[in-house]
């Protein structure tokens, strides 16, 4: 065995004999791997709300036909929360990267499939009412009120 | 020590996770030379390679509960020793530009000239020549042996890339061997 095998050998085992290095236990693991998908479930939800809550205002304060009253909207609209969708979106793609599966699939088509995904589960959300309900009811009823859309019943 | 040389890698694992660290040394003595090898591919230097494959064995070492024993121990450490040069090449610079002169025009079958047999002497002479992106496939293909599967797990890219990968750096190869 060459000398430079042997150091590195030699260096490795003696860090682990004298404690320098330790295994991570397997719960660090564990509590990783549960956050991250905690982390990729909250941008999903997040970001699907966030399209379907866009959708809906459009569709309640201004009407379709009035979409073409962009100063209004412009002025009136609140845009931070197509900002949080947006950056939704982005942690939700980061995130799903960090899974073994993601390699196998073009990262192309992941980022488009993932943003068409949202999209169109917020539209069928909004479609099939959820959003209605949710922002009859506290705390969306309040948050509605206080910060999206002031005089909100 | 003897009855545990006979064992797989994975069970190897299983061991040293329950108690005997001691036989991590089996781990580094049945690696070190192929990473070696392949980091010196990649990074050509070295000292900086001995440096990636040493801080390599450290990581699997700190990490080995996050290994999966179903899957293969030599793709998870090829990965890991992947990603400890891919540092040291961005920190100091070390990718070899893509050359100029190279193309893809020949549509003769690349298989009939390089024979996998012959190829692998070929490999280790042009492979420094070639940018990194080629030169990572073809020696883990050649040199290490590796199946396209594992290449795809080691490099985190689908099989498909892999294949087109060492198609093409068959065909850099033969332009610049022949140049040679």
């Amino acid at each position: 065995m060459s000398k430079e095998l042997k150091d590195i050998e030699n260096n490795v085992m003696n860090q682990i004999h004298q404690g320098k290095i330790k295994i991570k236990p397997k719960l660090y693991f564990i509590l990783g791997s549960i956050l991250t998908f905690i982390g990729l479930v909250s941008t999903i939800i997040t970001s699907i709300f966030m399209v379907g809550l866009i959708r809906f205002l459009f569709r309640t304060n201004y009407g379709w036909r009035a979409q073409y009253r962009l100063e209004q909207i412009f002025s009136e609209f609140p845009f931070w929360i197509i900002l949080i969708a947006i950056i939704g979106l982005a942690l939700g793609i980061w995130l799903i990267s960090k899974y073994d599966f993601s390699y196998k699939i073009n990262h192309y088509v992941l980022i488009v499939g993932f943003i068409l995904a949202i999209i169109v589960a917020g539209f069928i959300i909004d479609e099939m009412g959820v959003n209605d309900i949710l922002m009859r009811h506290n705390p969306m009823k309040n948050m509605m009120r206080n910060h999206i859309l002031p005089g909100y019943r | 020590m003897d009855i545990y040389e006979k064992l797989s890698d994975e069970e190897i694992v299983e061991h040293i996770r329950k108690s005997d660290r001691e036989l991590y040394s089996i781990i580094i003595k049945r690696y070190q030379e192929k990473l070696l090898r392949y980091a010196n591919n990649l990074i050509k230097n070295e000292d900086k390679s001995r440096d990636a494959v040493q801080e390599s064995f450290i990581k699997a070492f700190i990490n080995l509960e996050s290994f999966n024993t179903k899957k293969k121990f030599s793709s998870w450490i090829y990965r890991i020793v992947h990603n400890e040069t891919l540092n040291i090449i961005k920190k100091y610079k070390l990718e070899t530009p893509l050359l100029e002169d190279w193309d893809f025009a020949d549509e003769e079958n690349i298989e009939e000239n390089f024979d996998k047999n012959d190829t692998k002497e070929k490999v280790e002479k042009c492979l420094k020549q070639l940018p990194l992106i080629y030169i990572e496939p073809l020696s883990l293909y050649y040199i290490d042996e590796k199946s396209h599967e594992e290449i795809s797990d080691i490099l985190k890219i689908p099989m498909g890339t892999v294949a087109t990968r060492i198609n093409r750096a068959k065909k850099i190869m033969k332009n610049i061997c022949q140049k040679n």
